[in-house]
């Protein structure tokens, strides 16, 4: 025996050895759960360096057409995505992929952010948006926090009720907000009720080419489609949405939209509606296939329910649904079993604009009305189901029971709430530790900046009593957040090599510059501190064109580094575009001014990122 | 003395086609390393030596290193790469050659090529470490003293702490090593 313990020794210390030197013991910390009742307020929303916050806070960024993205409980913003706005900050709306993307347009209105969801929970791939001021709806990849995808909406106005995703992401609603005829041609206000329609489309996402797409369109009566929710669960082939001036008002809606005590709740079962459009049921409508519901009849039914309603937001267990009354003081149950059995057995009161309208007491569970709560606009949901409602109105949030209508606890805050956002509060298991009241009016909350004010979000523990204990400023304006858990958005640290890539060059000897007529490609490096274009040239770093040329200048930043980004601006040209870590991008314009314009890094990338220039010289016209 | 007492045990024997396969299975595992931690790389930049390919961020080291006027470290700076795996692979095969003919007199000489060979190894690496470390171009925009970090320990260069390690694979050559010696051990007079 004695004689394997020299082995044994000297093999143990060998890989002792090893194993201290190449074992990574480091572990990366979170902050621990709020949840803690020990803990102060400062202390619950204190994030030290080195640790991390628990969840990422998607807001929609609004008339910025931004999305602003926040840590939580710490509040702190951490980065803004441009969606549908340009963002010279970033490049967006300047690089060839972005400025294709968006058109002609330069501004979008953001409204409803929604995650690409696996049965029914947030699965951190893909975050949707939709753009109320044009038309659009984007996507979002979370690899790279980089909007891959933007879609025109034909035939819409204004897709405010949306984005809502289906449980697995089969489809993204966008219901409009604006009624507009067809093709949105010129008409008469007169001819409001024939010929304006209030088109829903359904957008699909192909994620392997990251390419959004339209499968159908349904021709909604010419009402205005306020909110929307996707079934859950049991009820996760179908969908319901709220809507306002059914009065189908032309003028003053303020006043003639509310005249109607009741508006209606759009039920209606998409995997039907598929299998209309499958069946050929539909019409064909400048390229699109149109359902309307007047003659491709089933699938779509109409709910009565208290005047202009907000919110309509299904319970985590998929088997209710709220309508929250906005100017009628009452947040209404609504039971997708009863619903389902009112259209199995024909319950209708009649018809409106040719869909059927389902009996209300036949499906209506409960109507709640907490004492003095005013203007109730959205609802979220806790880990034990608990419904939390905004109530902008009386300027604060009520927890409560839908499986009772028992009025549980309320928060004022400060002031005039619109949504507010849950921890994963409107999946199919939300997280009942936090929610955001997205507050309309900061007023006097922050450091005066004068007459206007930035937004405020409120951070409240609904881990026990209602607590506000946290407030930040945002700019305008978060419409809805949705709240994810961190380790669920797997981020890259740099974009990798891709070799089919012909606009890529990696390797400073392959840059050059190929002119061809009047036509001039460049095909670029960026790395710490220097621009190369054509390696081969005196000056590596300097483009030379005649006026007029059009020109392509591909970049790629080789330095695969996580933050080491680059930016590149032509001076006085109006142009500046960034480029990440391994990333190529493309600039393409026509050299219509002579001069000497010098190109510089945008983005500090090292200590002679200041050095990091070279000059783009047209030559002018004789 | 006889010719039996020059014969190696069957034991000794089966130690040193062990340590053989070490050598063999060593051709795997990095050999040495240096990691880089800055301020702004807490997470540490690697250089990673196979003995047959160098590993880790050598891109952004040769990025930064421009800045001191250092040369790149590239697998065509170190022509050892290509033919290192051949004399390991060749020593290995000796040393199994070794343990079939348990003959001492042998086993003397493995050893003896064995210190030689590290030896030379040990060279080599100061060598490149020297010349990397003192033949900074005189055109770099930072100017810094030449310096040649060492074999085995750390270093301080502008805002980088280099730490040079061995690898997994040195120490299983050394495990092979110590298993060769224990025979003139065991099978002492």
């Amino acid at each position: 025996m004695k004689k394997w313990i020299p082995i044994a020794s000297g093999l143990l210390a060998g890989f002792v050895a090893a194993t201290i030197s190449f074992a990574d013991f480091s572990s990366t910390k979170t902050n621990t759960e709020a949840a803690s009742t020990t803990k102060s307020d400062a202390e619950k929303v204190y994030v030290p360096f080195g640790q991390k916050d628990d969840y990422y806070l998607f807001a929609s960024g609004g008339h910025s057409g931004q999305m602003f993205i926040y840590g939580v409980p710490s509040m702190r913003k951490i980065r803004t995505i441009p969606v549908f706005s340009q963002d010279s900050a970033t490049g967006y709306g300047f690089d060839e992929h972005s400025k294709k993307m968006m058109g002609d347009y330069t501004w979008g209105d953001l409204h409803h952010p929604a995650f690409s969801e696996t049965k029914g929970d947030y699965d951190g791939k893909y975050m949707f948006a939709t753009d109320v001021g044009n038309s659009r709806a984007a996507v979002v990849d979370l690899k790279t926090f980089t909007t891959k995808d933007i879609i025109q909406v034909p035939n819409t106005a204004g897709p405010h009720c949306a984005a809502f995703v289906t449980e697995n992401t089969e489809y993204m609603f966008l219901p409009t907000r604006f009624a507009v005829p067809v093709g949105q041609k010129y008409e008469s206000l007169d001819n409001f009720s024939d010929q304006y329609r209030g088109v829903m489309s359904a957008v699909t996402f192909n994620e392997k080419n990251q390419k959004l797409g339209i499968a159908y369109q349904v021709a909604l009566p010419p009402w205005s489609y306020d909110l929307s929710d996707a079934g859950k669960k049991s009820s996760a082939d179908w969908a319901v949405m709220s809507t306002y001036n059914t009065e189908e008002a032309t003028t003053n809606l303020e006043i003639n939209a509310s005249q109607a005590d009741r508006d209606y709740i759009v039920l209606f079962n998409w995997k039907e509606l598929a299998k209309m459009v499958k069946e050929g049921k539909y019409e064909n409508v400048g390229g699109q296939k149109m359902i309307y519901p007047e003659k491709q009849k089933g699938g779509i039914y109409l709910i009565p329910v208290a005047k202009s309603p907000h919110g309509v937001d299904v319970t985590p267990d998929g088997k209710q649904f709220i309508a929250s009354g906005k100017l009628a003081p009452t947040m209404t149950v609504f039971s997708f079993e009863k619903a389902f059995k009112a259209v199995a057995n024909k319950d209708f009161a009649g018809e409106r604009n040719g869909i059927p309208v389902l009996n209300y007491k036949s499906v209506m569970e409960r109507e709640v009305n907490p004492e003095n709560a005013l203007g109730p606009l959205h609802t979220q949901f806790d880990d034990k189901g608990m419904a939390y409602t905004t109530m902008f109105i009386s300027s604060e949030v009520v927890k409560w029971n839908p499986k009772t209508g028992e009025t549980l606890d309320r928060v004022p805050v400060q002031y005039s709430p619109g949504h507010s956002v849950a921890t994963e509060g409107d999946t199919v298991a939300p997280d009942g530790k936090w929610l955001i009241a997205l507050n309309k009016i900061a007023k006097d909350s922050y450091l005066s900046v004068g007459p206007s004010h930035p937004e405020s979000m409120q951070l409240i523990d609904i881990s026990g009593k209602m607590k506000v204990i946290q407030s930040a400023p945002v700019d305008p304006e978060p419409h809805y957040a949705q709240m994810i858990k961190a380790d669920k958005i797997k981020t890259i640290n740099v974009y990798p090599k891709d070799p089919k890539n012909k606009e890529a060059v990696y390797k400073q000897s392959d840059t050059k510059i190929v002119r061809n007529g009047n036509k001039v490609d460049v095909y670029g490096i960026a790395m710490r501190s220097k621009f190369i274009f054509d390696a081969k040239a005196k000056r590596p770093d300097v483009i030379e064109v005649n006026e007029g040329d059009h020109v392509t200048i591909h970049l790629t930043n080789i330095d695969f580094d996580e933050d080491i980004t680059h930016g590149f601006a032509i001076n006085s040209y109006n142009l500046n575009m960034e480029v990440q870590p391994g990333q190529t991008n493309s600039m393409e314009f026509v050299a219509n001014k002579a001069g000497t314009y010098p190109l510089y890094c945008t983005n500090f990338c090292s200590a002679l990122h200041q050095e990091m220039n070279g000059y783009f010289l047209v030559k002018p016209k004789k | 003395m006889n010719s039996q007492s020059k014969k190696l045990s069957m034991v000794s024997s089966l130690l040193i086609v062990v340590s053989a396969i070490l050598i063999v299975i060593s051709l795997f595992f990095p050999w040495w390393k240096m990691v880089f931690v800055a301020p702004q790389y807490p997470e540490g930049l690697n250089i990673i030596v196979y003995p047959n390919k160098l590993e880790g961020q050598i891109d952004i080291v040769n990025g930064l290193n421009h800045y001191i006027g250092m040369a790149n470290f590239s697998e065509k700076n170190f022509p050892e790469l290509a033919y290192l795996p051949y004399l390991v692979g060749g020593l290995a095969a000796l040393t199994l050659l070794t343990a079939l003919l348990r003959k001492k007199s042998v086993l003397y000489g493995l050893i003896s090529l064995f210190v030689i060979g590290g030896g030379l190894g040990v060279f080599d690496l100061q060598h490149a470490l020297k010349k990397f470390g003192t033949n900074l171009s005189p055109e770099a925009p930072i100017k810094m003293d030449p310096f040649v970090p060492p074999i085995l320990g750390h270093n301080t260069v502008a805002n980088f702490h280099t730490t040079s390690l061995l690898g997994l694979g040195t120490y299983l050559v050394i495990a092979a090593f110590i298993l060769l010696l224990i025979p003139l051990w065991k099978d002492r007079k």
